[in-house]
């Protein structure tokens, strides 16, 4: 089982948390558009990525197992 | 020996004086607490209010975010802070692209502008920050994006200021709010009425030529009604609040100095400090939802159909959720807990990053203004009204 960050997208306001956050998971464009850069929750980035899905100010982050 | 049991009156002189000591007793004694007198609940706990502020199926926003609009039998005015999704996520999509921290940099130039403009006009031995600086400046900043004339921005301040204001003891909106209220909402009826015939390039025009999902599966567009309750939501919102935030942290710096030296020799904690302000004296206390299905917590079950606050300073002084809650410091561990300052979730404020912006170049422009100063502590004076506090005004010296 693995475990993959997904990002609602109707909820994602561009506040650029996330990227402050892990900037090798969470890329914001010029045109305040998200991009996952890579969706792997891997053990070595886990824990920043929980702290990216807590401080999502509009909640849009969520860690799903497949 | 039995303690008295806590009261949190919202609309008395004791909890306008001094909310914090209460949020901490209502914490420890009460965290599911219950008004009888006034047949509210309210929640304090950093956990408990996360946690409802997410849950927008349990504590709805659709009658209103204070007490007298949830008790209103008329219903509400339809605006965003007013709504729940499906409803609040296609009318919030028009605006949000305009209010993210890339998009407010366009803003700059005006706040700074705005800011100095004011600033260059005080005494510095007799200045008030609220009613001189912090009051002005950020209503001219988001009517100006709103699309209000110039001549009508000071204006927007009065309406608002004179409709939020409670006498104490009372709840519902005194005559003059309710004239003011009444004035304000004309005005942006026909400003919507003028920028349908002649467009112009401000958010008003925007709102009215946008599509949003119609009942019957097609789409329409706004009437002037929902455009002008947009409009005035925005204006206040923009307008208190930064107002609020400053005004209060001046008042707590002249309380830390050390901090404001601190901050003074070191500009780049100017974030930080920003956050911690919000954190330790924000303007919005709480907001009050709306229970739609019954909630169990601590014990203690709240029906469905009540009004429950949801007290955001409070769980921003939690010391369940922060290291030293009630000590101000600008350097502050941020990982610690979310701020609640913004709220969370999907009515988390919008205008978050242009309160940021308006904020960080207000006070570094004070910090060079006033590098030491002091309070007159006998001409604060503190608002009063429902959901946010703060001060109407903050004389100060500049020594």
């Amino acid at each position: 089982m693995t475990k993959k960050v997904v990002v609602d997208y109707d909820l994602c306001e561009a506040n650029a948390v996330c990227m402050g956050i892990i900037p090798e998971v969470f890329d914001l464009d010029d045109q305040d558009n998200l991009n996952v850069l890579d969706d792997e929750v891997t053990p070595e980035r886990e824990q920043l990525i929980r702290e990216a899905v807590r401080q999502c100010p509009r909640q849009a982050i969520s860690i799903v197992e497949e | 020996m039995t303690k008295p049991s806590v009261v949190f009156d919202p609309f008395s002189d004791e909890y306008y004086n001094d909310p914090y000591d209460i949020y901490l007793r209502m914490q420890d004694e009460a965290p599911v607490y219950y008004s009888a007198e006034h047949d509210f609940y309210a929640l304090t706990r950093h956990a408990d209010v996360a946690a409802a502020l997410k849950d927008h199926e349990t504590y709805s926003s659709s009658r209103g975010c204070d007490l007298s609009m949830i008790r209103s039998e008329e219903g509400v005015q339809k605006s965003i802070i007013f709504m729940d999704p499906p409803d609040h996520r296609y009318l919030r999509s028009l605006v949000n692209k305009a209010f993210t921290p890339r998009a407010v940099q366009s803003q700059r130039e005006t706040i700074e502008h705005l800011v100095d403009q004011y600033l260059s006009k005080v005494d510095p031995e007799h200045f008030d920050v609220v009613a001189d600086f912090s009051g002005p400046f950020p209503v001219e900043v988001i009517t100006r994006m709103a699309g209000v004339p110039e001549e009508y921005r000071q204006k927007v301040r009065e309406w608002i200021d004179t409709s939020l204001s409670r006498e104490p003891g009372q709840m519902g909106l005194t005559e003059a709010g309710m004239a003011a209220s009444i004035e304000s909402g004309m005005y942006y009826y026909k400003l919507a009425q003028d920028r349908r015939a002649n467009p112009q390039d401000d958010m008003i025009s925007r709102l009215i030529a946008a599509e949003v999902p119609d009942d019957a599966g097609g789409t329409r567009t706004l009437d002037d009604i929902e455009i002008a309750g947009f409009t005035s939501l925005l204006g206040g919102a923009g307008a208190e609040t930064v107002t609020k935030l400053v005004g209060s942290a001046v008042v707590t710096f002249a309380r830390h100095p050390e901090q404001w030296e601190k901050l003074r020799n070191d500009r780049s904690l100017l974030p930080g400090a920003v956050e911690e302000m919000l954190r330790f004296d924000g303007p919005v206390h709480y907001n009050v939802r709306f229970t739609l299905r019954e909630a169990t917590l601590h014990g203690v079950t709240i029906p469905a159909g009540k009004p429950v606050f949801l007290m955001k300073a409070a769980a921003n002084r939690d010391p369940r959720a922060f290291s030293d809650a009630g000590v101000f410091d600008i350097e502050r561990d941020r990982t610690e807990a979310q701020n609640m300052g913004f709220g969370y979730g999907i009515h988390s404020c919008l205008g978050a990053a242009l309160a940021r912006l308006e904020t960080i170049i207000a006070m570094d422009r004070l910090l060079d203004f006033m590098p030491r100063y002091e309070v007159q502590w006998d001409g604060l004076q503190r608002v009063h009204m429902q959901n946010v506090a703060g001060y109407h005004h903050v004389p100060v010296k500049v020594l």
